[in-house]
């Protein structure tokens, strides 16, 4: 079966260095793939190129057979592929609910203008993107604080609203940036169950992340970095056996690898 | 605001400005003060245009440019090829929007000080274009443009030859200040709108915006165009009332100045420009008294102003709030 | 040909002193000194005033412009900058600032000095005329003196201790307080400077090209477009967008002299193609 998303002898050189060095790999439809590596390993300039927000030095990534390398950031979005950030931006000022209606921009039909003058579509659209809003916030469990101004929010529901403001934009591949960093046994479990739900809502998830407990746990495939070159791709099982994989974390906890 | 509130917030406003001072005007026998009225209608134009260009993250001080190029438009159709005003007043402004369209692309994706001191320089520009140009003729400029005639629709005479009014002046007053409410009305509208939450996301995370399907260049362009726009007209206008352009009708001082009526008024308000502009102007002329302590007293009170409330006189508002 | 570049580099000399102040205070506050011209025309006076007026020697006269630039950027940091960053939302305030300071300094020097166009008597006679070039020498001591001041800012930046507290502060502001550097206190010192060089060029200048009371908004502008040339906050990027300004000017006003404010329009418009190629300037960091 062919790759959903498809990333192809992607480089990006920044000066003399090379971030990211002539990575492939594919993720197959509705299968949760996490990037791991150790720090510098070059997984956020991954993550970046995947979602358009850099142009590769070299190489190219398409998504259903099309390149999406080299277009802009928002039309990467509005092909489907959407990424979270790590550094939980969201609009502060505005409640949760309100941060969910505006990410589903994308979904728009009316036009700016429309949206100026209050047409009938734009309307239709609004009402429609409030009940699409609510269905998410009872999806992620957001629904209690959907009234509270963003910036008051503690870290673990900050990043539930990047997820959902990712979720509001109808993507079919979703990237999260670490998702379950900063979290405890129990807001992971509960956070690795959610992403496990988003794959039975029919996304693909990819993920960049150092929790390897939670890595272990959920993801069907795991691709390792390491100073920017791809070093290992497998399952799980795998991943946990290899000797090069093992090499690259020496000098870490065990119990970090989840061995 | 309620919509009752706000019903009535609006009455009063256009109350205020359409009747309440021509009474008052027309009582007192301040004639004069027409003309400083008219002007600060058209300025607070021109600033509402340099806040929407706040408004999506970018700091305008090259709004004269656009003022000056309106004006010579309007005074070059009028007095070349016989148009009537209002015919090169919409022209004007969609010069403006295009050639800033044209301006913009490059300079747009700049931020900050960068974007800032371009649009400085582009005011410099335009006056060097003035004088060089042919068509503008030089440093004597345009004069002797004659005043706006009829405007009727359809046969029907909405506003008759200025030439046949005993004061002009008013009737320039009652123009400007349609524009002024029409365009603040619009911008209003756009703020509380979808384009307002999406500009707002502009300002506040670039990335997350275009993650969530916002072309940013383009919606960039989009309201610098509009600004422009804003510009173009309040020049117009301008040159109309006083019936001369000149390369130096509009200098960076003017840049300068939309821009802190911006500030003056309070960025985060719609009608923060409105504010600061009745407040810098009026306070600028009232000063003329002092004669040669003019400056330096006007400069003084903007410093202190800007100590006691460096978010602007509008942010009252949220202190007031808070009581 | 060789006039051209001996012009272009006393002139540059001198504007990539004034580029200096301007990109010192922009880089450690992200302010932009709106009254950096005024600065500099109240240098020019006060040079006037001791040297030309009381006949105190030539180099009193450059210190005391210096020395009282100096205090009244000192001053203005600590009394209305820092007030203001502190209290507002949006950094971008401080501009409404900097710009009424400026019409202050306007007001006042317009005051105190009158409208007058002012000048001092030569401080060095006599013509340099050798290698095809004409300079006076007034403008050769005047050059020298400003790449002199250059050198010395760029060694005190680089070596002495407040030097090295005021680039860490401009690089990275928290990682230097941290470090325990003041923030505060090398804040003000870093305004002061930059207000103190544009005092000096003034006072170099003022023998020269002589000081009017209305050059100081044009003053601003030339400055603002060298940072825009070489880069913000970075001191290569002034000096060469000063050097860089005073070359184009040098050969613009000898090459286009028959079609005059051309220069300038060929400048701004060159730049802002630049400026599409090159966001930053040569070498400025990004904004924000």
């Amino acid at each position: 079966m062919a790759y959903i998303l498809e990333v192809k002898a992607l480089t990006k050189r920044f000066g003399g260095l090379n971030a990211v060095n002539n990575v492939s790999f594919g993720v197959n439809e509705r299968e949760i793939l996490s990037v791991i590596g150790p720090n510098g390993a070059g997984k956020s300039t991954l993550f970046k190129l995947i979602s358009s927000f850099l142009i590769p030095t070299s190489g190219e990534v398409t998504f259903k057979g099309e390149r999406i390398s080299n277009l802009a950031p928002h039309i990467a979005a509005r092909m489907g592929v959407v990424r979270t950030f790590q550094e939980t931006t969201i609009f502060r000022n505005m409640t949760v609910r309100d941060n969910i209606i505006i990410a589903h921009h994308l979904r728009s039909k009316a036009s700016l203008l429309g949206y100026f003058f209050g047409t009938r579509i734009a309307k239709q659209d609004e009402a429609g993107f409030g009940v699409s809003a609510d269905e998410i916030l009872d999806f992620l469990g957001l629904s209690p604080i959907a009234g509270e101004v963003a910036k008051n929010l503690p870290h673990g529901h900050l990043r539930a609203l990047g997820i959902a403001i990712g979720l509001a934009t109808r993507p079919t591949v979703l990237l999260l940036d670490e998702p379950f960093a900063g979290m405890n046994h129990d807001e992971t479990m509960k956070a690795v169950a959610m992403v496990r739900s988003l794959r039975d809502r029919g996304l693909t998830v990819l993920l960049v992340e150092h929790d390897m407990p939670a890595v272990m746990k959920i993801s069907d495939r795991i691709v390792v970095l390491n100073f920017g070159e791809k070093i290992a791709e497998g399952s799980p099982t795998e991943i946990q056996n290899n000797p090069r994989v093992i090499e690259a974390y020496l000098g870490v906890e065990d119990e970090e690898i989840g061995l | 605001m309620s919509k009752k509130t706000r019903t009535l917030a609006v009455s009063l406003f256009l109350l205020a400005v359409f009747v309440l001072v021509p009474a008052l005007i027309g009582t007192t026998g301040r004639k004069d003060f027409y003309y400083t009225l008219t002007s600060v209608a058209l300025l607070s134009i021109a600033s509402a245009g340099v806040w929407l260009t706040f408004f999506i993250g970018r700091i305008n001080i090259g709004q004269g440019a656009y003022a000056l190029m309106g004006g010579y438009v309007s005074a070059v159709l009028v007095m070349t090829y016989g148009l009537s005003f209002w015919w090169t007043l919409p022209i004007a402004g969609i010069f403006c929007a295009i050639a800033s369209v044209i301006i913009g692309l490059p300079i747009l994706r700049l931020r900050g000080v960068y974007f800032a001191m371009v649009t400085l320089v582009l005011t410099e520009v335009t006056r060097l274009l003035a004088l060089a140009l042919p068509i503008t003729s030089g440093a004597k400029g345009i004069t002797s443009i004659p005043l706006p005639g009829a405007l009727s629709l359809f046969g029907v005479t909405l506003i008759p030859d200025f030439a046949t009014m005993e004061n002009p002046r008013i009737a320039f007053y009652y123009v400007a200040a349609a524009l002024m409410t029409l365009c603040f009305a619009g911008l209003y509208r756009l703020v509380n709108s979808r384009i307002g939450h999406i500009c707002m996301s502009l300002q506040q995370n670039e990335e997350l915006a275009s993650s969530i399907g916002v072309n940013i260049a383009y919606l960039r362009v989009i309201a610098y165009a509009i600004s422009s726009f804003l510009g173009g007209i309040s020049g117009a206008v301008f040159v109309a009332a006083t019936q001369s352009v000149y390369p130096s009708s509009f200098t960076v001082t003017d840049s300068v100045n939309f821009m802190l009526n911006c500030f003056l008024g309070g960025l985060g308000y719609v009608f923060g420009p409105m504010l600061g502009t009745l407040v810098l102007y009026f306070g600028w002329n009232l000063l003329f008294e002092t004669g040669k302590f003019q400056l330096l007293i006007y400069s003084s009170l903007m410093i202190i102003l800007m100590l006691l409330l460096p978010n602007g006189i509008l942010s009252l508002r949220s202190l007031w709030k808070k009581v | 040909m060789e006039q051209i570049v001996a012009n272009g580099l006393y002139l540059g000399a001198q504007y990539a002193l004034i580029a200096l102040g301007l990109t010192l205070i922009f880089g450690l506050m992200n302010v932009l000194n709106f009254a950096h011209g005024q600065m500099y025309v109240l240098g020019g006076f006060i040079t006037y005033a001791v040297y030309g007026q009381l006949g105190l020697p030539f180099v009193l006269a450059i210190l005391a412009s210096g020395t009282t630039l100096f205090v009244i950027g000192g001053l203005m940091e600590r009394y209305l900058f820092r007030t203001v960053i502190k209290r507002s939302h949006r950094e971008e305030s401080t501009m409404l600032l900097a710009a009424a300071t400026a019409f202050f300094f306007d007001a006042v020097i317009l005051l105190v000095f009158g409208e007058k166009q002012r000048g001092v008597p030569k401080i060095v006679k006599g013509v340099f005329n050798d290698f095809g070039i004409i300079l006076p020498y007034d403008r050769l001591l005047v050059g020298l003196l400003a790449a002199i001041s250059i050198i010395s800012f760029i060694l005190l930046m680089k070596y002495s201790k407040p030097g090295r507290a005021m680039r860490a502060l401009a690089q990275d502001r928290v990682a230097a307080q941290l470090m325990g550097v003041e923030v505060e206190r090398f804040t003000m010192l870093g305004f002061a400077l930059g207000a103190m060089l544009a005092g000096i060029t003034g006072g170099l200048l003022v023998t020269i090209t002589g000081v009017n009371a209305g050059i100081g908004g044009p003053i601003s502008i030339k400055a603002f477009t060298m940072i825009m040339i070489g880069g913000a906050g970075v001191v290569g990027g002034a000096i060469a967008g000063g050097f860089i300004l005073g070359m184009m000017e040098s050969i613009g006003l000898t090459i286009l002299r028959e079609y005059g404010d051309v220069t300038y329009l060929v400048i701004f418009a060159s730049l802002m193609v630049f400026l599409s190629i090159r966001p930053n300037g040569l070498m400025g960091k990004p904004w924000g």
